[in-house]
């Protein structure tokens, strides 16, 4: 009999939903599950899960015992740690007054769950999947006027060959509160399907980073949401380096005015990489920004894909949103595919998008090795640039360093190979 | 013995560029058309000619830019064939180019650029790579001469620089890479009074006995700044005629239609 993972994985998640009753967040969510994303879908038609389809996979149960690999980054932070999906509280720190982090209970979670399909992820099957799988779903809370000094640093971590990940995130912003929050994914699983729900109340401010370095032969579906409030500003950069198919989706709601959303990033792709980044950003409100800057760069046989959807509705108008992506070949069968998607419907707006896709400019090559400097040193200057420019610009200095020593990392990947 | 050979030497000129019989095409039109030229050490020869005559065809072509390769012909650098050789190659061997166009790199530090370019030709000269301080220290020496600030050295190469600041940039890089012979390709254009006194202070400053540099320029003027000992016409991919500073008074005076035809 030939392995469908359509149905072999929907009979493993109904299984894992079994124990739970009829009305719970989980049964609700797998009751949803009917289908596997398909190319035949227009936002899966670029990024296709092919090898993921022989494979079996069951979602995991978490093991609590499990030793953790992955040391923190920076001294000083705070730290919350997911294995195999799950919060483990005792290898997590204290956290400052003024943050709460919580294991929702059924109630809150059907909350949270609603939420999430308010949204136009009804019918999204990562998210129901997740929803059915997840060991809970963990919330952290600022508290009003709150501004977090400390760095908090998410680790994700765990997971074993054949089974899926389903770590659950719900933040929340009060109003006039801040903070910034760096998020490493580092999982062995098949398969990782990370939720997550950010709700930015009024005026209230998120750096995000997300470093995406999953094993090399990992699946990662990861979806955001978001929901921001008036005057609410979420500043979110994603590397993604590893998995062999790593996919940050991020939909974001301005619903208040005079919010601002930045949703950049950067893939560094290798080998037979798949790297995605999909956002959908919805202005349903007047007087708000949308910025996305998107670069990657590609070797070997690897594939990138940047798909941008702005929607402006009728009311938003003086709407000012902006997608640029850039990619860079380094290779010839290294493939980019930038697919940007404008929706618009006032009129009294400024949306602009613009993608290229190529090699390293001739004219800037030439300049360095007229100055003596070897080509492949030339190209290593040049790519470190590209990438430079854009983290300078888009991440929050504090962490400016690490993303980039992050980033050269990934680049010497690629670069060991084609240059 | 040793004292002998040194005496013959002082005054001895020897070849530094040599360009002979040179052919070029691009996109199948003949640019440059069998051009010979001769450098020696201690010359300044300044190029004028046209618009559209060659004069960038030729610095590109002794730089090594791709799809500059010469269709025959040779070049040699301190009689060395050039025509094998790398762009990087060539510039670590003692060519310079100054752009007419200088190139922005963004992301790309102006003095981890300048850098590099050093010591990938110190490297190449058998000496010592500066080290980081060392390097800071000499390139604001040489910055402050060309009056570059060193917030400029800071910025990412030439992104946002006037015009004028690119090409003071250009020089200061020449002056940094003391390289044997230098073509500068209309380092004069878009500079105002003042930041041309500057930069061909720049320039006459590294003149001397044993490199050489190559001008190209559309004014008289910058050469009442950098004397040349040769003036040369370059006309439809020929040097149609050369001579003393007198001839590039007699373009200014009446333009290049007079030449040309008597050529
Ligand atoms: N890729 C190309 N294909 C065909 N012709 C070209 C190409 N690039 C340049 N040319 C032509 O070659 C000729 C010489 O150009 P070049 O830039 O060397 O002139 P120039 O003497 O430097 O002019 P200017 O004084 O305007 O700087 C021009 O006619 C130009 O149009
Ligand atoms: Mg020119």
């Amino acid at each position: 009999m030939l392995h469908n993972v359509k149905d072999n994985y929907i009979i493993s998640v109904k299984n894992h939903v079994s124990q739970f009753e009829e009305k719970s967040f989980r049964k609700l969510a797998s009751n949803d599950f009917k289908s596997w994303p398909s190319p035949r879908e227009e936002t899966w038609r670029l990024s296709r899960l092919g090898v993921l389809s022989r494979k079996e996979i069951t979602p995991i149960t978490p093991n609590f015992k499990k030793q953790i690999s992955s040391a923190s980054k920076f001294k000083g932070s705070k730290i919350i740690r997911f294995v195999d999906g799950a919060l483990r509280e005792d290898l997590s720190s204290k956290l400052p007054s003024g943050s709460t982090l919580k294991i929702l209970g059924e109630e809150d979670s059907l909350r949270c769950f609603h939420k999430f399909k308010d949204s136009n992820l009804r019918d999204h099957p990562s998210t129901n999947v997740s929803f059915s799988c997840t060991p809970s779903i963990v919330k952290l809370t600022i508290e009003k006027d709150v501004k977090i000094r400390d760095l908090f640093e998410i680790i994700y971590e765990g997971g074993d060959d054949d089974t899926s990940v389903h770590p659950a995130l719900y933040i929340e912003l009060k109003d006039n509160s801040s903070i910034t929050i760096i998020e490493r994914f580092n999982h062995l699983s098949s398969l990782i399907m990370p939720l997550q729900l950010v709700e930015l109340k009024k005026n209230a401010s998120i750096n995000s980073l997300k470093i995406f370095n999953d094993n090399q032969q990992s699946y990662n579906l990861s979806v955001n949401c978001t929901f921001l409030s008036e005057k609410s500003n979420y500043n979110s950069f994603s590397l993604i380096k590893g998995g062999l198919f790593t996919r940050s989706e991020t939909h974001a709601y301005l619903k208040g005015e005079n919010c601002n959303l930045n949703l950049n990033g950067v893939y560094l792709s290798a080998k037979n990489q798949h790297h995605d980044l999909t956002t959908a950003i919805y202005h349903d409100v007047p007087n708000c920004t949308s910025k996305q800057i998107v670069r990657g760069v590609l070797g070997g046989k690897s594939t990138g894909v940047f798909q941008g959807k702005v929607r402006v509705a009728p009311d938003a108008q003086k709407t000012d949103g902006q997608q640029m992506s850039r990619a860079i070949l380094l290779s010839e069968d290294a493939i980019a595919n930038a697919k940007p998607e404008l929706e618009i419907y006032a009129d009294d707006v400024i949306c602009a998008h613009g993608a290229t896709v190529g090699e390293i400019e001739d004219d800037q090559l030439f300049y360095l090795k007229s100055r003596g400097i070897s080509e492949k040193k030339a190209k290593q200057i040049l790519i470190t640039a590209f990438l430079k420019d854009i983290i300078n610009d888009s991440v929050e200095e504090s962490i400016q360093n690490y993303v980039f020593e992050e980033a050269e990392l990934g680049l010497s990947e690629i670069i060991s190979k084609e240059i | 013995m040793g004292n002998l050979n040194y005496l013959t030497n002082i005054g001895k000129k020897m070849s530094l560029l040599e360009i002979k019989n040179a052919k070029l095409k691009l996109d199948d039109k003949d640019i440059l058309k069998g051009l010979s030229l001769s450098v020696n050490s201690g010359e300044v020869h300044a190029i004028m000619g046209p618009n559209g005559s060659g004069k960038s065809t030729l610095s590109y072509m002794l730089a090594g830019r791709d799809g500059y390769e010469l269709e025959s012909g040779e070049v040699f650098l301190e009689e060395q064939s050039l025509l094998d050789m790398e762009a990087d190659e060539r510039a670590r061997s003692g060519l310079f180019l100054a752009f007419q166009y200088p190139v922005e790199l963004p992301g790309v530090g102006g003095m981890s650029f300048l850098r590099e370019a050093v010591n990938s030709r110190r490297k190449y000269l058998g000496e010592d790579e500066l080290d980081h301080l060392a390097f800071v220290k000499e390139a604001r020496k040489v910055a402050s001469k060309m009056f570059v600030k060193d917030e400029m050295l800071k910025r990412a190469v030439n992104v946002g620089f006037s015009g004028g600041e690119k090409k003071r940039f250009e020089i200061l890089q020449m002056a940094m890479l003391k390289p044997k012979v230098s073509i500068l390709d209309e380092t004069d254009s878009g500079l105002d009074v003042d930041a041309l006194k500057i930069v061909s202070d720049g320039v006459n400053a590294q003149r001397n006995d044993e490199n050489a540099i190559v001008v190209i320029t559309h004014y008289q003027r910058l050469l009442d700044y950098i004397v040349p000992d040769f003036v040369h016409i370059l006309s439809d991919g020929n040097i149609i005629k050369s001579g003393g500073p007198e001839l590039a008074l007699e373009v200014e005076k009446n333009g290049y239609a007079g030449l040309i035809n008597a050529a």
